[in-house]
C-alpha cells in the first residue's frame, strides 16, 4: 500500500486532449497508473493514448468508475474544473495550474475542505509512488530520483524535489510515495495534513520535506509532532536560511512577511519538536541514516 | 503587485470608501498648478512603494503655498519621486486601523482591525496582540452582519460611529474581492469630529495571479530596486540583483533559492539570483543577456535540475547564448535531469566541464569568483 495513489485508482484525467495533457497521460499510464478516461469538453468521442474522451464528467461516469481526478486545465478553468470533479463525487485530486488566482485557491481549499477531499497542488509537479503509479509531470525514468522504497517525500518545489529526493537515494533508501503540496502561498492541500497518511502507511518508515522560507506549514508539522499525531523520524531541508527579508524567493509563498515565515523560526520549531532539519541538500541522506539506525 | 496609494486610493473611492479630496501631481509645474485649489495646510506625499514614508521625509504637511511648491521640488529633483499626491489635511478625532488579507490555512479572507491606527500592525501582533479584533470571512458565504457586530463591538464603537464604521468595513471588503487583494489596508483610518470615517492612507497588493483580469496596472520602474530587475519582469523572467559577485542562472524557483544559500554558505556572494525554469526553460539566451548586464558579476553559475525542462533543451539554449554573446566571465555548469547525457556533450562541445554535483559547482564559482582558480 502506498499513500493518495497506487494501482487502485480510477483516474480521470481532465485537459488530457492538450499537449501536455496527452504527453503526461501517458506517462502516467506506462508508470502503471489506472487511467479511465479523460475529459475535455467538445472533444467528446476521441481518443488519447487509447483512453476515451467525454464532454463532461457526468457523461464519462456513465459509461466507467472513477475515484480520482488529475488536471491538466489552465489557471484560469482550474477553479470550474475542480468544482465539477467535487461535484462529481470525487475526492482526489491534483492540480499542477501554476497561476490559479489566490481568491479561487481560498475557495476551492474551503470547498475540498467541506466535503473531506483532498485537492493537491497547484503549482506542483503532482504525486508519485514510484514503481506504482503517478500523477502529475513526474520523470519516473530518472532513477537516482525516483527509486521505490519506504521514504515518505512531501515537497513545496519541483527542482529541489530532484535535488534533495536523490540525496536520499544516494543514501541507500527509496520512496514511497512522494507528494508535491506546490509552491502557491495558499496550497489546496497542506504538510501537516498529508502527515496523518504517513503516520498510517506501514510502508513508510520516515519521512523528507522540503520546505522553503515564507508560510507556515513546516511550524504546522512540527506542532503535528509535539502533539504525538506523527511519530515516525522526520529529516527536513528548508531553502532560503540566507534570503533576504521582502524579497519573493520565485515562488509566490516563498516569501518572508513580517515576522512570519523566517526559516529560524521553521528549523527552531521542527528541532524543538524532535526532527532534523539539514542545512544543505547532502545533509539529508546521512540525517535519515542517523535517525533510522 | 503593490500599488501606489494614489491607486489605492482610487479603487477606494470606486468602492465607496471615503478618501480626502487629492490630485496628483508629477512635475513641479503640475503643482503649482493645482496647488491653488487646496486649503492650507495640505500635505504632501511621495507616491513611493516603500513603507515608513513619514521617518524617510517622504510625507509633509504644509502651510502655504510657497512651502508646497519648495518640498514638491525636493521631492523630484533630490528625493527621485516621479509622482507626488496632494491632499486635503484631514481634522480627525481620532485613529483605527483596518485591512483585509487572507489566511492560507484556514482558506479565509482574514479582516484586521484596531482602535489605535497609525500603528505597525506587525509590531503590535507581536507585543500587544488583544489589541487586535480578528474575524475571518468564507468568501463563497461573504461579509454579513454578525462579522461586523463582531468588529464594531470589539473596537469599542457603537451608535452613528458604528455604522459608519460598517459602511466603510463593508466597502473594503467589497474592495479585496473586486481587487483580488492579496492585502487591502487602512492605517490610519481617521475619524472625524462629526463622527465620520476618512482613509489617511491606502496599502492595496492585488494578487499577481489575478492581474489578467485587474487590466490597468502596469509595472513601473518604481516597482524595483534596480533597472535590470525591471527589463527581466518586463521580460518574464523572475530576477533579483544583489551585491556579489556570483551570477546565478538556475532553474526552479526551490533550486535557485537553494544555491543561493549554498553559495553564501561556501563564504561566496550573489550578484543576482535569476530563475528561468518553468516555461522560461528554453530561454537560455535572454536569461544570460540579463546576467550579462551586472556588471559586478565574476562567473555565471548554471544549476538545473529539470522535469520537463529538460537538460538538452538547456544546454543548447546555453549553447546559442555562448555562440551570441562569447562571454569574458567563466560559467560553470551543474545541468542535470532528463536527457543529461546529451546536455553533458554539448556542453563539453563548449569546452566547459559538464559537473553533475551541485555543491560541487557552486565550491567551483566561489573559488573562482575569489580568484582562487580560473
Amino acid at each position: 500500500m502506498s499513500i493518495f495513489i497506487d494501482r487502485s485508482n480510477k483516474v480521470l484525467v481532465q485537459g488530457a486532449t492538450g499537449k501536455e495533457g496527452s504527453y503526461w497521460t501517458k506517462h502516467m499510464q506506462d508508470m502503471g497508473t489506472n487511467v479511465v478516461f479523460g475529459v475535455t469538453p467538445g472533444k467528446e468521442g476521441q481518443r488519447v493514448e487509447g483512453i476515451p474522451i467525454y464532454h463532461t464528467i457526468r457523461r464519462g461516469l456513465q459509461d466507467h468508475d472513477a475515484d480520482t481526478a488529475m488536471l491538466f486545465v489552465p489557471p484560469a478553468f482550474t477553479k470550474d474544473a475542480i468544482f465539477e470533479a467535487l461535484d462529481a463525487g470525487i475526492r482526489k485530486i491534483v492540480t499542477i495550474a501554476d497561476g490559479i488566482p489566490l481568491h479561487e485557491l481560498l475557495q476551492i481549499r474551503s470547498a475540498a475542505r467541506s466535503c473531506g477531499a483532498m485537492v493537491v497542488g497547484g503549482n506542483t509537479s503532482g504525486v508519485i509512488s514510484p514503481g506504482k503509479a503517478m500523477m502529475g509531470v513526474l520523470p519516473y525514468w530518472i532513477e537516482r530520483v525516483y527509486k521505490p522504497g519506504r521514504i515518505g517525500v512531501m515537497t513545496r518545489s519541483g527542482s529541489l524535489t530532484n535535488e534533495v529526493t536523490a540525496e536520499v537515494v544516494k543514501a541507500g533508501y527509496g520512496v514511497s510515495t512522494l507528494m508535491g503540496v506546490g509552491g502557491d502561498s495558499v496550497p489546496l492541500t497542506r504538510f501537516a495534513e498529508i502527515l496523518p497518511l504517513y503516520q498510517a502507511d506501514p510502508e513508510t518508515d520516515a519521512v523528507v520535506i522540503i520546505g522553503e522560507l515564507g508560510g507556515t506549514m513546516e511550524e504546522e508539522v512540527a506542532e503535528a509532532m509535539e502533539s504525538g499525531a506523527f511519530t515516525k523520524p522526520l529529516v527536513a531541508f528548508i531553502g532560503g536560511r540566507t534570503a533576504p527579508r521582502g524579497k519573493r524567493m520565485g515562488h509566490a509563498g516563498a516569501i518572508v512577511t513580517g515576522s512570519k515565515g523566517t526559516v529560524e523560526a521553521k528549523v527552531d520549531a521542527l528541532t524543538i519538536a524532535g526532527g532534523l532539519v539539514a542545512r544543505k541538500p547532502s545533509m539529508v541522506g546521512p540525517m535519515l541514516h542517523e535517525l533510522m539506525t | 503587485m503593490k500599488l501606489f496609494e494614489y491607486q489605492a486610493k482610487e479603487a477606494f473611492r470606486q468602492c465607496g470608501i471615503p478618501v480626502p479630496q487629492s490630485v496628483l501631481a508629477c512635475s513641479p509645474g503640475e503643482v503649482s498648478g493645482a496647488i491653488g485649489d487646496f486649503s492650507m495646510p495640505c500635505v504632501i506625499k511621495a507616491q513611493v512603494l516603500q513603507g515608513g514614508r513619514g521617518k524617510a521625509g517622504l510625507v509633509r504637511v504644509v502651510r502655504n503655498e510657497k512651502d508646497a511648491l519648495e518640498y514638491a521640488r525636493t521631492l523630484f529633483e533630490e528625493r527621485g519621486v516621479r509622482r507626488i499626491l496632494l491632499e486635503d489635511a484631514v481634522d480627525f478625532a481620532g485613529e483605527l486601523y483596518l485591512a483585509v488579507t487572507v489566511d492560507p490555512a484556514r482558506a479565509k479572507a482574514t479582516i484586521l482591525a484596531c482602535a489605535e491606527g497609525g500603528v505597525d500592525i506587525e509590531e503590535l501582533a507581536a507585543t500587544a496582540p488583544e489589541k487586535i479584533v480578528t474575524q475571518h470571512v468564507d468568501l463563497d458565504r461573504g461579509l454579513s452582519g454578525h462579522h461586523m457586530r463582531n468588529i464594531a463591538f470589539g473596537l469599542g464603537l457603537n451608535g452613528e460611529k458604528a455604522k459608519a464604521f460598517n459602511k466603510v468595513l463593508s466597502a473594503l471588503y467589497q474592495a479585496f474581492r473586486k481587487f483580488d487583494a492579496e492585502l487591502i489596508e487602512i492605517n490610519p483610518l481617521f475619524l472625524t469630529g462629526e463622527d465620520t470615517f476618512v482613509a489617511g492612507d491606502g496599502k492595496l497588493v492585488i494578487d499577481d495571479n489575478s492581474m489578467s483580469r485587474q487590466p490597468g496596472y502596469e509595472i513601473t520602474r518604481d516597482h524595483y530596486d534596480h533597472d535590470v530587475e525591471y527589463e527581466a519582469a518586463l521580460a518574464g523572467i523572475p530576477y533579483l540583483q544583489f551585491d556579489g559577485d556570483i551570477s546565478l542562472m538556475c532553474a526552479g524557483a526551490g533550486l535557485t533559492t537553494t544555491v543561493f544559500d549554498l553559495i553564501n554558505y561556501a563564504g561566496g556572494s550573489v550578484a543576482n539570483y535569476l530563475e528561468f525554469g518553468g516555461p522560461n526553460y528554453t530561454r537560455a539566451v535572454d536569461a544570460m543577456e540579463l546576467c550579462l548586464r551586472n556588471e559586478k558579476a565574476k562567473v555565471i553559475l548554471i544549476v538545473t535540475f529539470g522535469t520537463v525542462a529538460r537538460a538538452d533543451v538547456i544546454a543548447r539554449g546555453l549553447a546559442d547564448a555562448v555562440a551570441r554573446f562569447r562571454p569574458s566571465i567563466p560559467i560553470v555548469t551543474c545541468i542535470r535531469g532528463t536527457n543529461e547525457e546529451e546536455a553533458f556533450q554539448i556542453i563539453r562541445d563548449l569546452g566547459l566541464t559538464p559537473l553533475s554535483e551541485t555543491e560541487e559547482a557552486v565550491q567551483r564559482a566561489v573559488d573562482i569568483a575569489a580568484g582562487r582558480v580560473s
